[in-house]
């Protein structure tokens, strides 16, 4: 996973810089310059990790940041990444479709009663005070504006 | 000088900064005590509510609740030995050690003071430096500004990850940064560069959505793969007992505490190193200590000097990152990298401005850190006991919230429903770039450098051709930036031939 995840990256940033190199051919000196100076090196740089992860060995190097968990098997973790993921993407289309004010306390007790199994009402209390907190905050103290979403549009609601 | 420290003092007191930076206190009080979420995170977080704020209110709350982030991260470490923070990992060596053996007050007591300590001396070095970096900072031109970006990310790049491949990883990611940096009109020609025919990305990729996503949705998912409550099934209880003990054992062990904290000072200022670095070499220091065999032994096992030394480590290193992020707009660290995209966001260019027009600001920010840790400490003091109950919280109470966050932050930036899919993207790439073992920290710096450095090389070729090449201050920075490079790599050489002599 380490090595796939490594190639991936590599061969998305060397296609990434070639297109730049090649866009940047057709515009005037002033705006190719930094793309020229980063994007050259940055496609070799690319093509050398490629090149690490096909030829070289599999050990990888630490980097000085934030570790993925290791203690659950791979399979509770692919299964468990791909629930958060479709938690993350389900709540981007609640608030596209029903705007914040709606999306915000849905998957506050959606989350907490199916994925948290937490009772109805300590789901409601809780998202009751997540809302309250959005509303007194993000409404009426700093007025930001959230517009209502397509859905509510689209029936006339909003 | 003093009138301008004296003004800045006076800045962070009117009530309004002063309220702010309460709040960041508070913000930066729970992050630090809960390790699902890193400070360089939450001050991803926070950057979208300093919109509407003066510089020295945004300062207040911001730098006010990253100052804190260390102390409190400690106390996770003691306690369960989960380090609250990345950079407080040290600690738990001897202070979990301490816990288990029922002296966690006395380790707690130890490393909130070392803490307070710490941060002092930092934030006088902080002050002192002011003076002494102003003339330097006013004789760099813009050919000398663009190969201190470049010597930054040289840092950052060849620093945040080990050896020759990481070293490798670094600069990929640093340049992706520079290169998504690009996105947008260009200032020069006012051509539209890699926009895919969109009016948003016309105005380029905006930092906060970028940085949410990056920092954000990889912890999040993190914290729902593990399913447990954040601190494990470690017990709660009362540990307030031997607090005055430790306070008593940082005075005991004065000059370790000074010697440690000027280390973190000093790997603060040097760009790219960071507070997981600091807190290392601190430990190492403490251990240095030991006068022989036998009590090095005890290191490990619940030395109170393995609390002390990284404890005023962790806390000193935030002024001293701090000086080449306002003298030179070159940040020491992934978090002094998203304090700078702050500064961008209030319409401040690091620099000379900040030593001269801006200098009264300069020192509010020296006051914040030490305001803040005292604040910090003092509440950490009284609120001993029941503090342990708040990491046994379950992450599935946790991630709605911070998951509302993370979409609101993102969301506000632009009032745009694409900040959240830039945030939803960048996302993808930051859990990827973790599973890949690259650094994060680099793609940041290169994201926040990216515009300037172009505007800066621009400036330079346009005015001196390729003689601003030859000029002395960027030979000798270039020079660093090659030694940078090319250290870590002699380094590794050396330690394969000792092997094979071996």
């Amino acid at each position: 996973m380490h090595n796939k995840a490594s190639l991936g990256l590599a061969l998305a940033i060397a296609a990434l810089s070639g297109w730049a190199i090649f866009s940047a051919l057709e515009w005037p000196w002033k705006a190719k310059l930094f793309p020229m100076v980063i994007g050259i090196p940055l496609l070799c740089l690319a093509l050398a990790e490629v090149l690490w992860v096909v030829f070289g060995s599999s050990a990888g190097a630490k980097a000085a940041d934030f570790k993925l968990t290791q203690d659950q098997p791979p399979e509770v973790v692919r299964r468990r990444t791909l629930v958060a993921t479709a938690w993350i993407g389900g709540f981007f289309v609640a608030i596209m479709l029903l705007g914040f004010p709606i999306a915000v306390p849905l998957l506050v007790v959606a989350y907490l009663r199916f994925e948290g199994k937490e009772s109805w009402l300590l789901s409601g209390a809780f998202a009751l005070m997540v809302w309250g907190a959005f509303y007194g905050l993000f409404e009426r103290l700093l007025h930001l504006p959230f517009p209502p979403g397509w859905l509510l549009e689209w029936l006339g609601l909003a | 000088m003093l009138e301008a420290s004296w003004e800045g003092l006076l800045l962070v007191l009117q009530w309004k900064p002063f309220a702010f930076m309460l709040v960041g206190i508070v913000v930066g009080f729970w992050v630090g005590l809960l390790p699902g979420i890193g400070g360089a995170t939450t001050l991803a977080l926070m950057l979208p509510f300093i919109y509407t704020m003066q510089p020295v209110e945004a300062f207040a709350f911001l730098l006010g609740m990253h100052s804190v982030v260390a102390t409190t991260g400690d106390i996770t470490s003691i306690l369960f030995g989960v380090p609250g923070e990345a950079t407080t990992a040290a600690i738990i060596l001897d202070g979990h050690a301490m816990a288990k053996r029922g002296e966690a007050g006395r380790a707690l007591g130890a490393a909130l003071t070392a803490s307070l300590i710490g941060a002092l001396i930092g934030a006088a070095a902080l002050a002192l430096a002011i003076p002494v970096v102003r003339p330097l900072v006013l004789t760099f031109g813009s050919p000398e500004l663009f190969m201190l970006a470049i010597v930054g990310l040289a840092f950052i790049a060849s620093l945040s990850a080990q050896g020759a491949r990481g070293m490798l990883r670094g600069f990929l990611a640093g340049g992706l940064g520079m290169m998504l940096a690009m996105v947008g009109q260009d200032p020069q020609a006012g051509v539209g560069r890699f926009t895919l025919d969109t009016l948003y990305l016309w105005q380029g990729l905006d930092l906060v959505p970028v940085l949410v996503g990056l920092f954000a949705i990889p912890e999040i998912i993190d914290l729902a793969v593990r399913g447990t409550s954040i601190a494990g099934d470690a017990p709660v209880g009362r540990i307030s007992h031997g607090a005055l003990q430790g306070m008593k054992d940082v005075f005991r062990h004065i000059s370790l505490t000074i010697r440690c904290a000027l280390i973190g000072t000093f790997v603060g200022i040097t760009p790219g190193l960071g507070g997981a670095v600091a807190q290392w070499m601190a430990y190492g220091h403490a251990t240095q200590s030991a006068r022989n065999p036998e009590e090095r032994k005890g290191f490990g096992a619940g030395d109170v000097r393995g609390v002390i030394g990284p404890g005023a480590a962790c806390n000193s290193k935030e002024g001293g990152a701090l000086i080449p992020t306002i003298a030179f707009g070159v940040p020491g660290s992934t978090s002094m990298a998203i304090l700078l995209g702050g500064f961008f966001l209030l319409g401040l260019v690091p620099g000379p401005d900040m030593l001269t027009k801006h200098l009264s600001l300069t020192y509010s920010l020296v006051w914040t850190i030490v305001l803040a840790n005292i604040i910090a400490v003092a509440v950490c003091v009284l609120l001993l006991n029941r503090l342990a109950g708040l990491t046994s919280v379950p992450g599935h109470r946790l991630i709605p919230v911070i998951l509302v966050l993370v979409f609101i932050g993102s969301f506000t930036s632009n009032s745009h429903y694409a900040d959240i899919l830039v945030t939803l993207l960048f996302g993808a790439v930051g859990y990827f770039m973790v599973t890949a073992g690259w650094p994060r920290a680099p793609l940041v710096l290169g994201l926040v450098l990216g515009k300037i450095a172009e505007n800066y090389l621009y400036i330079s070729v346009a005015r001196y051709e390729a003689a601003w090449l030859s000029r002395p201050v960027v030979m000798v920075l270039l020079a660093i930036a090659v030694s940078v490079v090319c250290y870590p790599v002699y380094q590794a050489w050396r330690a394969r031939r000792r092997g094979t002599r071996a």
